[in-house]
């Protein structure tokens, strides 16, 4: 039994929605892609070799829409989906899934909520049924809201202890202000608590809706299949009468804002961010190539100075979460309290080296062959293939993406690099978050 | 799920072929155990050094040394200086990556399948020819205590699995935290890893595994040629240390300022996979833990909303007799006698009364499907081989499913009476320290 795995890297990557989930590309079609009469978009892709399937559905129910004055609440009516429904209550729909050794989660984030199945192929009916069931018609019930309100208030007061957990709420808030992106996906124990079930109940009317909707299936079942399937159970799914929410692009040029958190700590943490670009942006694919050069893996810029050379980390990455709304450049690392500036300092000082000399042919090569040539590891499971579909398509790209990815990371030249260094690498344009240990604490 | 108390479930992420795969198997005469499997469903393979040794292997003093190695083995060799495996790996765009269990350090490269030479190459190359120098030794060392600060100082649940842990073992070398103690870490010699890795860095103490699109029997041929020509070591010492039967409870608390939430681990000491009783094992982790209807889930954080979450793990494929673990955090409000007394009653219920037959069902069904669910990537493929090949043969894989859906009611009743004894366990808590909220 592997009883803990010491990982050389990588510790705070969650962190970092990083760029690369939507990933170079496949010469065969990735999957058919379809738009069902009542709204939903069908993606489908076959794969034959194990009898099992993953089903997601993706909604735009995500935090981004939850109302002001409502942190938390497309986080709280997700996460009460899977309680209850008209027919089931929560510990029965837990007991139908896992009696068939399945799993249905629904988790929301900033953009969406997603739905998810995983079943053997022999079970896909009745894990279906759940799905629609859970989609469509979810009780709310007061004292399951209220159950699901403590828990989160019980998990968000858990999140305290957690460096990263501080630091990127910090950061949301640095790098957003004013905007849905700002807080955190599942509110702040304050907000949660004032939350309602009749907010619960008007947001899901309002925001699930099947012209909103991603289907995404992959794994052991024929298109025909999949669709038959799907439309048995959202066909007759209609849209609500009001017109679909909009929100605001967060601002392009947020204030610059720095903040010291102190907490119990031996080990600060430290998240840096930028406003960068989303998929749809000429300066995408040079500033995936600059932040692989500057933080991607263990031959990059940061990992060399600060770890390597220097032994001042264990984790340091940087990386591009591109979101709906906004997107941001982030760089995390950790060191211990007494280090933590001058590692501040360092990867201050390899951003401006990024922007103030040019990059060198093998460094730009090595970026490059990663990114393309570990295209097929990021498909490399059926759950990641319809992670996968789900990305490119609340993106707005083209199923042809992969080879798009291919072809435009190929194109980077270090004069686009330098080009995008100029203008999204100014140190000065990052905010700072440090979470750090009392001073005097060590 | 973030408690480090509760270890990946091995046999959750693992993969059994429900029919015997063609796996190539080879020992070369130098000793080198090699498995090789094709799966040809994307164009990629995962290559997986496994050699027989870890923290199980040190002694007090040189805690963490496997550890320590293993970072060291990216630090080069005079034919590939400092850096160059990965800055191979990532320009032909695999992904490469390392870790240390108490019986096993692996290395694994993710990558396109028309480049496993040049990996197996670079595995050839550093199984013997590590430089291991004195001032890579120390930089290094400043990289093993940040890494120790992010998952043991710095986190409360690393923490008191790692107390646990001490209290529980008191002769077995399962005691000590396979990331080592500060103090030895800060005292580790590049001369101590040199011996280290020369007694156990031998291909008669390893095990290579490829899973993937490979044409099996063309690559055993290159494997001959890359590592044929590295001579058999010396057998490694063996471990001798036996755990001696426990004989009375034991408890630790451990305070950590920057915890906001009690937790609660409890840990009985249990056979492995050797036990005949290891099935029933097996399926009472899954029963207790595994998934929102599972029993512990169900009665501390549903009904009797103590907890925020719980888990269990029974580790069937340790090396020697190990701990089975079951842990829950607090929810605000809630006192850790309250989640002790809690998990307690969940195991007197199971010595009490005969699970029923859905929840015996439904054990089986999660276990069966997360054996199929672990086929589905290469990597997984190659994990599940070198851990079932580890604990003995990786044909032991075939028997497993069959072994745990065969486990009856009587059995459940029977083992959880014989093991979850009182005077087998440790208690475990954490507290946030006096005064914090």
């Amino acid at each position: 039994m592997i009883a803990a795995r010491r990982l050389r890297r990588g510790a705070l990557a969650a962190a970092l929605v990083c760029a690369g989930a939507l990933g170079a590309g496949a010469a065969a079609p990735l999957a058919h892609r379809e738009v069902l009469p009542n709204g939903p978009v069908l993606l489908v892709a076959e794969r034959a070799a194990l009898p099992i399937v993953v089903v997601t559905v993706w909604l735009r129910a995500g935090s981004a829409l939850d109302p002001t004055g409502a942190p938390g609440l497309a986080n709280l009516t997700a996460a009460l989906l899977t309680r209850g429904t008209a027919r089931r209550s929560g510990p029965d729909l837990d007991r139908a899934i896992e009696s068939v050794g399945g799993s249905l989660e629904a988790d929301a984030s900033r953009d969406g909520v997603s739905v998810s199945l995983a079943v053997l192929r022999k079970h896909l009916d009745l894990g279906l049924d759940l799905v629609a069931e859970v989609l469509r018609a979810p009780a709310f019930a007061p004292e399951e809201v209220e159950r699901k309100r403590r828990e989160i208030g019980a998990a968000l007061e858990r999140a305290e202890e957690e460096p990263e957990s501080v630091a990127s709420r910090a950061l949301a808030e640095a790098l957003f202000p004013g905007h849905p992106y700002g807080h955190p996906v599942a509110g702040t124990a304050e907000s949660v608590r004032r939350l309602t079930r009749e907010q619960v109940v008007a947001f899901h009317r309002a925001h699930y809706r099947p012209d909103d909707a991603v289907v995404a299936v992959a794994g052991d079942v024929t298109l025909a299949e999949a669709r038959r399937a799907v439309l048995a159970r959202l066909g007759a799914w209609a849209p609500p009468a009001a017109p679909r929410a909009s929100v605001p692009m967060a601002a392009a040029r947020p204030p610059v804002a720095s903040r010291a958190l102190e907490r119990e700590l031996t080990q600060a943490t430290v998240l840096l961010g930028a406003p960068a670009v989303r998929q749809d942006h000429p300066d995408y694919f040079p500033l995936l190539v600059a932040s692989q050069v500057l933080g991607g893996g263990s031959v990059s810029r940061l990992y060399t100075a600060l770890r390597e050379e220097r032994g001042l980390v264990y984790s340091v990455s940087s990386g591009l979460s591109p979101g709906r709304y906004g997107a941001s450049l982030l760089i995390a690392l950790q060191s211990r309290n007494e280090t933590v500036d001058v590692a501040i300092r360092l990867a201050r000082g390899e951003l401006d080296r990024l922007r103030k000399e040019p990059l060198d042919a093998a460094e730009l090569d090595i970026a490059r062959s990663y990114l393309i040539g570990s295209f097929p590891l990021r498909l490399d499971t059926t759950g990641k293939t319809v992670r996968f579909l789900i990305g490119v398509e609340d993106a707005g790209l083209d199923l042809d993406y992969p080879d798009v990815f291919r072809q435009r990371v190929a194109q980077v030249t270090a004069a686009d690099v330098a080009r995008v260094a100029a203008r999204y690498l100014d140190p000065a344009g990052f905010s700072t978050i440090v979470v750090r240990g009392r001073t005097g604490a060590g | 799920m973030r408690v480090a108390l509760a270890v990946a479930a091995l046999l959750l992420a693992a993969a059994a072929p429900a029919v015997p795969a063609p796996v190539v198997e080879a020992t070369l005469d130098n000793g080198l155990r090699v498995l090789l499997l094709e799966d040809h469903r994307s164009p990629i393979a995962s290559v997986q050094m496994w050699y027989r040794v870890g923290s199980r292997d040190e002694r007090p003093g040189a805690t963490g040394l496997a550890h320590f190695l293993e970072h060291m083995m990216f630090k080069g060799t005079p034919a590939h200086g400092k850096g160059m495996f990965s800055r191979l790996v990532e320009e032909n765009g695999g992904q490469d990556n390392a870790f240390t269990s108490q019986d096993a350090t692996a290395y694994y490269v993710d990558i396109a399948a028309e480049r496993v030479e040049l990996v197996l190459a670079l595995e050839a190359d550093r199984m013997r020819h590590l430089l291991l120098d004195p001032r890579e030794v120390d930089s290094e060392r400043q990289v093993v205590m940040e890494e120790r600060r992010t998952r043991s100082e710095d986190d409360p649940d690393g923490a008191l699995a790692e107390e646990l842990s001490a209290v529980a073992f008191k002769a077995h070398p399962y005691r000590w935290p396979i990331i080592g103690w500060m103090e030895d870490i800060q005292r580790i010699e590049a001369g101590q890893l040199r011996a280290f890795y020369d007694a156990y860095y031998r291909p008669n103490n390893a095990l290579l595994v490829v899973v993937g699109d490979i044409d099996a029997p063309a690559l055993l041929e290159r494997v001959r040629a890359l590592f044929g020509a590295i001579p058999r070591g010396p057998e490694p010492p063996p471990v001798l240390a036996v755990e001696p039967r426990p004989n009375g409870e034991r408890r630790v608390t451990v305070r950590k300022p920057g915890a906001r939430l009690p937790v609660v681990g409890l840990a009985y000491h249990v056979p492995n996979h050797r036990s005949p009783d290891a099935p029933a094992l097996a399926l009472l982790a899954t029963l207790l833990s595994e998934g929102r209807a599972a029993r512990l889930h169900r009665a501390l954080v549903y009904e009797r909303q103590v907890a925020l979450d719980t888990s269990g793990d029974y580790p069937y494929s340790s090396r020697d007799p190990s701990l089975f673990w079951l842990s829950a955090t607090a929810q605000p409000g809630h006192t850790p006698a309250e989640l002790e007394q809690a998990l307690l009653d969940e195991l007197e219920r199971l010595k009490v009364e005969p699970v029923s037959e859905e929840e015996l069902d439904r054990a089986r069904n999660q276990t069966e499907a997360g054996f199929v669910w672990g086929q589905d990537s290469v990597h997984a493929r190659a994990s599940t081989l070198a851990r079932f090949e580890l604990m003995g043969s990786w044909r032991l894989l075939e028997r497993y499913v069959p072994e745990v859906r065969a486990v009856t009611a009587a059995d459940v009743q029977r083992v959880a009476r014989a093991y979850f004894a009182a005077d087998r366990r440790t208690v475990g808590i954490l507290l946030p320290a006096a005064g914090e909220p």
